[in-house]
């Protein structure tokens, strides 16, 4: 046994997070690690990997009780952990990052520099990674820098890795990438712990799985014969479907006609229109342009040729304000980044794009606010004890509802939902989309783009492809996730390289 | 919750500690000199409130005070009335708040960095338009803006107190206000719903210029003398009682009545370091230690709120 936990407990201030943590790691195995968010599988990680300390249990490591009090304690031990960010020094190369804090040093603190790029160069060739190890590490894409870490954690000798969410911002093709590393160092007897949230992806790379719920370890057994929706069961506590199906319903008046729409360099000559009740889905790899679609459409980066109409009347983005006055709402891939003000009240951030009719002269109408958030917390059944409780302190589920609300408020036609369903737990990700059901039903338009084909399935009325900025089908949406992948992929094969440096 | 109450705790302590210690603390002469020595620095510092929520930050309100207070007391010596001269102090100050707000939102420029610049730019403008001497020639009427008193306190502190209700109301009842805690709470999210980042930064930095311009004329009614080298290091002074009231510089969060007691905290210090006898020297080590100390509880309250 190489690392084995009984009963964990940990609590922050008087939050229990880990109740009962219980987990078994062999060498050589792939242990995957599930539960929502908040079931508690980051803090019991960051347990063993030395970040927090523990408030009772008992951790053996090799067969000995164990109590790393810090990182490196933990590293120096065999233990590393891929986090889901990135916690490289983006201004350094690969070959610094790998050897960061254990650089090969001569007396007076100088840097062996060349080799230390000599090793690197060695490491990456024997794995055979995409890499160079005198790139600069900002210059890659999430997978690439995924790659660097995993590099840090082998070259440190490590016996266990950790990856926290390794796929959550990578593509088809850099998953698949992954999912062959860390087969590899399963194969060379290393212990790996596995922390999901995608569901699909289990099977390709598991052999056991160790399901929290609530901060208690609720189920722990080998991975094949358990089904899906077993897996889903232990980790809500309840029985789901969580296969949702969407019924499409008759659609309405074109609320949105986009004509050769360009914008340098992702987005050329994009032609669509969205109908009221309609929800069309935007299927595409990473770098095919999606995201970039619906900032072009928002104004974020102002598109350079082409036109858009809304309800039948021309508009000029330049920037959001336009679009938010036309009707648009775009509810952003990274929703901490562009649609939470997080250490304000819920109450504000509903509230943000609509105070000009809630205000007169400039002044607040408090009790017109304050109704206005009460409402649709009710209407979006959102989880919070007030509107004025910090919008950080949600869940993923509740923070994408609040983000929706805002833009409900200000009472928008046409929305652009970016990958709405991301880092959400499955529970609230069938909420999020009866929210985008219920939209399309009193009359708006919808525009979804999603890496999960298995979720346009679900929710969307059609769907259309895009690659390498261009919208090349238009399926309807009762299509497969096959021909979705021909379309987006078709000459994908050789573009690796190209996907790994930015 | 007790760390929340800190700014306002200690300055209680301070206020009890400084009165047993001292029989000239609790005394009318004092306690006015304690209301008029800080008011030039409360009400700069209610407009770096606003600056600071609105996730910005402005070194150049030193140099704006002389140069609002130069540019009223030379429009009151060449004639021009008293209630006159004040205004085109504090509104020459919110031409500099605008010039900042500007260059900070079209040219992008960090506002520290902004700032630096025009606090050279508009002390040198100052340095210049006075040749560097002092301006004498004003109405004795003027003094009453800074050393007169009103039903039996200080007028000053009847400016303060208008100020402070003003940016409170700008803060929590205006459209305005929720836009600078939006704004500095998060300026990605903000532009991403469609809010007028730039203007109402702008905005921001005039009202704090605006507030700057009127302290400068109460320096200079203080002083009785329009002052080019007026106000050097208040900048600190402002964006420490800012900082010690609870106002974050990483934007969204600060209050104007956290700033209040953070000025008076400070004010305190200074008069009662002055009341027992302690160097100057050593005044300004204290205060310094001060503002490190109560800003390291309030990170202590913050992270422990975060995880």
């Amino acid at each position: 046994m190489l690392l084995a936990l009984h009963g964990i407990q940990k609590r922050f201030g008087g939050v229990v997070a880990l109740r009962r943590g219980d987990l078994e790691v062999q060498a050589g195995e792939v242990h995957l690690l599930l539960g929502e968010n908040g079931a508690g599988k980051s803090t019991l990680m960051k347990v063993v990997a030395g970040m927090i300390g523990r408030d009772g249990g008992e951790m053996l490591w090799q067969g000995r009780p164990a109590d790393f009090r810090s990182p490196k304690e933990a590293a120096a031990n065999g233990i590393a952990m891929v986090h889901q960010e990135s916690l490289l020094a983006p201004h350094l190369t690969v070959a610094e990052n790998i050897f960061l804090g254990r650089e090969e040093r001569l007396p007076l603190g100088w840097v062996r520099r060349r080799r230390m790029a000599e090793q690197a160069a060695r490491l990456i060739a024997e794995h055979g990674f995409p890499l160079q190890a005198d790139w600069r590490v900002e210059r890659l894409s999430p997978a690439g820098k995924q790659l660097v870490e995993i590099c840090r954690a082998i070259q440190h000798g490590s016996s266990l890795l950790i990856f926290d969410e390794p796929t959550s911002s990578l593509s088809e093709s850099e998953t698949q990438a992954v999912f062959r590393i860390v087969g590899a160092l399963r194969d060379r007897k290393m212990g790996v712990i596995y922390i999901t949230h995608r569901l699909q992806e289990l099977r390709s790379v598991g052999d056991r799985v160790t399901i929290l719920r609530d901060g208690e370890t609720v189920h722990t057994g080998p991975l094949a014969g358990l089904g899906t929706d077993r897996i889903i069961q232990h980790m809500v506590g309840r029985e789901v479907t969580a296969i949702y199906r969407r019924e499409p319903l008759e659609p309405g008046a074109e609320l949105m006609r986009v004509r050769g729409l360009s914008s340098r360099p992702l987005v050329k000559d994009i032609s669509f229109t969205l109908r009221a009740g309609e929800i069309v889905g935007l299927a595409g790899l990473v770098g095919a342009g999606r995201t970039e679609l619906c900032d072009a459409l928002f104004g974020i980066h102002p598109p350079d040729g082409g036109t858009v109409e809304v309800e039948g009347r021309a508009i000029r983005v330049k920037s959001p304000r336009e679009a938010v006055a036309a009707g648009i709402a775009l509810i952003p891939e990274d929703r901490q980044k562009n649609g939470l003000a997080k250490a304000l009240p819920v109450g504000y951030n509903m509230t943000m794009a609509s105070l000009d009719s809630l205000s007169r002269f400039g002044f607040l109408r408090h009790g017109a606010e304050r109704q206005t958030a009460s409402e649709f917390i009710a209407r979006l059944r959102i989880r919070v004890d007030s509107p004025h409780q910090l919008a950080g302190r949600l869940s993923g589920g509740n923070q994408q509802k609040v983000v929706i609300s805002k833009w409900l408020a200000r009472g928008a036609r046409v929305f652009l939902f970016d990958e709405p369903a991301r880092g959400i737990d499955v529970g609230a990700k069938v909420e999020v989309f009866e929210v985008m059901d219920e939209l399309a039903r009193s009359g708006a338009a919808i525009l979804m783009v999603s890496s999960e084909l298995a979720e346009l399935l679900q929710v969307a009325d059609r769907i259309l492809v895009m690659r390498h900025g261009r919208i090349t089908a238009e399926l309807p949406g009762r299509t497969t996730q096959e021909e979705i992948m021909r379309h987006a992929a078709l000459d994908d094969g050789n573009v690796k390289g190209e996907v790994i440096q930015e | 919750m007790i760390q929340r109450l800190l700014p306002f705790l200690t300055l209680i302590a301070l206020f009890v500690a400084l009165s047993i210690a001292s029989p000239h603390f609790l005394t009318n002469t004092n306690l006015s000199s304690v209301v008029r020595q800080t008011a030039v620095i409360n009400i700069m510092a209610l407009g770096m409130t606003l600056i600071i929520i609105a996730g910005g930050i402005d070194l150049s309100v030193g140099a704006i005070l002389a140069f609002g207070g130069l540019m009223g007391t030379m429009a009151m010596e060449r004639g021009y009335p008293i209630v006159a001269g004040i205004f085109i102090g504090a509104f020459a100050g919110m031409l500099w708040g605008v010039v900042n707000g500007a260059l900070a939102t079209h040219l992008n420029i960090n506002p520290f960095i902004v700032t630096l610049g025009t606090m050279g730019i508009a002390r040198g403008l100052t340095l210049i338009v006075s040749n560097g001497l002092p301006v004498h020639q004003i109405p004795q009427r003027f003094s009453f803006l800074g050393e007169g008193n009103l039903l039996g306190v200080p007028f000053v502190l009847w400016i303060v107190v208008a100020c402070a209700v003003a940016v409170h109301v700008i803060l929590e009842h205006t459209r305005l206000g929720r836009y600078a805690y939006a704004i500095g709470s998060n300026p990605d999210a903000a532009y991403y719903a469609g809010i007028p980042v730039a203007f109402h930064t702008t905005a921001v930095y005039a009202i704090g210029g605006l507030l700057t311009g009127l302290a400068g004329m109460v320096e200079a009614s203080r002083l009785m003398t329009g002052q080019p080298t007026a106000g050097q290091g208040y900048e600190l002074q402002a964006i420490a009682a800012v900082v010690i009231g609870g106002g974050s510089l990483r934007g969204g969060e600060g209050s104007v009545i956290g700033t209040l007691i953070g000025a008076f905290i400070m004010g305190l210090l200074s008069n009662g370091s002055d009341l027992l006898g302690i160097s100057p020297y050593l005044q300004q080590a204290i205060i310094g230690a001060v503002i490190i100390l109560v800003v390291w509880v309030d990170e202590l309250r913050r992270r422990k709120m975060s995880r």
